[in-house]
């Protein structure tokens, strides 16, 4: 009984320093969230988001380059924009995305790039202009410098190239959730190339847009957070028939554009 | 006190993790040279004529008070072809209290203004004691401090030693960072 209180009070003390160490860092953190967000939405309030919207990413990722990020929103149909921040990355803004008529907001999948141990930040926007935030703090850290895959001249030869694949089978009255995959570098200017031990002039994905018969699925604002070979994972309204086109655009000025023929099902 | 004990023997757990992480990463070998290899990346566990320090170890040099102490981390560069209004705002760097910063000492390969100006750094800092204690550091998974330390044994120091779990192992350790400015040669600025 003795030595279990005195582990539990080893503990309680253990937490008690931890938090003390945090709580300096808190501070910073929640000051500098708070320069960003005055710098990204103005005068705007910030809404705490309750159950509005939901952020999942790893607590301590395994690949810096490369973390899977899912936002998901309550209600879709009050949705105009979801905005993902990484605070502590050089550009912190990762993507904005915005939703036309076909698209459906309930759940937007990204795999970005953090540098160091850090809060992300969602952000939903609704149709009437409030703002709703969620975060989390994900470990993760040297993701700006990892190398973009194993990009060579033959990789890059296929820059632009596409893959639309459903992960859901269409439903009378229900968005259907597609995965864009888009081979890109996405250098960020970070990346030491091998053979020269230079810097990789930083070259990514600015925009990309999706369109389904030629309404507006999404508008996607980019550029060097997103991790290389770019995935997208996002939701159809009325995916039944026609074609889905994308456009990407990225800071070479090139322009990538493919479509998939919902009739054969697009999967790649 | 059950409120406590839970998250507490999460972190045991998370600890024990952290350890066989490491475990699995020491497989990874010693480049004869310097390493040329993107920066982040899996890194040896350890250094040719270097001491491999962990925090405990660390704690102990820095508080005899000889020690220099190099972070050796890149510092972020932002792209010419960023949209102008995109924001750009890197986090004040933060690192181990009494490092100095010279980051690119850990590339794979120097300028020879570079190089000159690293060595003639490191000599002041030294007092051109061969002898005195140098650390060097980074991030975890970061070759950068690899390089750097490797590169100081190749000078002549003589008690290098090499902290592979970075600043952020120091955090983790519960130390506090703190903020720092990078020691640059001369006309440097990319």
């Amino acid at each position: 009984m003795r030595r279990f209180f005195l582990a539990g009070v080893a503990a309680g003390v253990l937490l008690l320093a931890g938090a003390a160490v945090a709580q300096d860092d808190e501070a910073a953190r929640a000051a500098r969230w708070n320069d960003l967000a005055h710098e990204i939405f103005g005068a705007k309030p910030l809404q705490a988001g309750g159950a509005k919207i939901a952020l999942e990413a790893p607590e301590r990722a395994e690949d810096a380059a490369l973390v899977p990020v899912t936002i998901s929103v309550e209600n879709p149909k009050e949705v105009k924009s979801l905005t993902l921040v990484i605070d502590d990355n050089p550009a912190p803004v990762a993507a904005r995305v915005t939703f036309g008529p076909v698209g459906d907001p309930q759940s937007l999948k990204l795999r970005v790039r953090i540098n160091q141990y850090t809060y992300m930040h969602a952000i939903e926007e609704t149709k009437d202009g409030a703002l709703y935030e969620t975060h989390r703090f994900v470990k993760a850290s040297g993701g700006c410098s990892a190398p973009s895959g194993s990009y060579d001249a033959q990789a890059l030869a296929q820059i632009g190239q596409m893959k639309l694949r459903w992960l859901s089978k269409p439903q009378a009255g229900q968005a259907r959730q597609a995965q864009l995959l888009i081979r890109h570098p996405n250098f960020n200017g970070m990346q030491k190339d091998e053979a020269t031990q230079g810097y990789t002039p930083a070259r990514f994905l600015k925009t990309v847009d999706v369109s389904l018969n030629g309404e507006t699925v999404l508008h996607l604002d980019s550029d060097i957070s997103l991790a290389a070979d770019p995935a997208i994972t996002f939701g159809v309204n009325r995916p039944d028939k026609g074609k889905l086109a994308i456009t990407a655009r990225d800071s070479d000025n090139a322009v990538f554009e493919q479509s998939f023929d919902l009739g054969t099902g697009g999967s790649g | 006190m059950s409120s406590r004990t839970v998250p507490f023997s999460r972190g045991l757990a998370a600890a024990a993790f952290a350890v066989f992480a490491i475990t699995a990463a020491a497989e990874v070998p010693e480049p004869q040279s310097y390493w040329m290899g993107p920066m982040h990346g899996e890194v040896p566990a350890a250094l040719s004529g270097a001491r491999v320090l962990h925090a405990p170890e660390l704690a102990v040099l820095l508080a005899q008070g000889q020690a220099v102490l190099i972070d050796a981390a890149a510092a972020p560069r932002r792209p010419d072809n960023l949209a102008p209004e995109a924001i750009w705002k890197p986090v004040p760097h933060r690192d181990i209290a009494g490092s100095i910063w010279l980051p690119d000492l850990g590339a794979g390969q120097l300028t020879p203004d570079q190089d000159s100006f690293y060595r003639a750094r490191l000599m002041a800092l030294t007092a051109n004691d061969l002898d005195r204690p140098i650390v060097f550091y980074c991030h975890p998974q970061c070759w950068a401090s690899w390089n750097a330390a490797k590169r100081a044994i190749g000078y002549g120091y003589r008690r290098v030693a090499w902290y592979p779990d970075g600043a952020e192992g120091w955090q983790d350790a519960g130390h506090k960072l703190v903020a720092a400015a990078p020691e640059v040669p001369p006309q440097a600025g990319h």
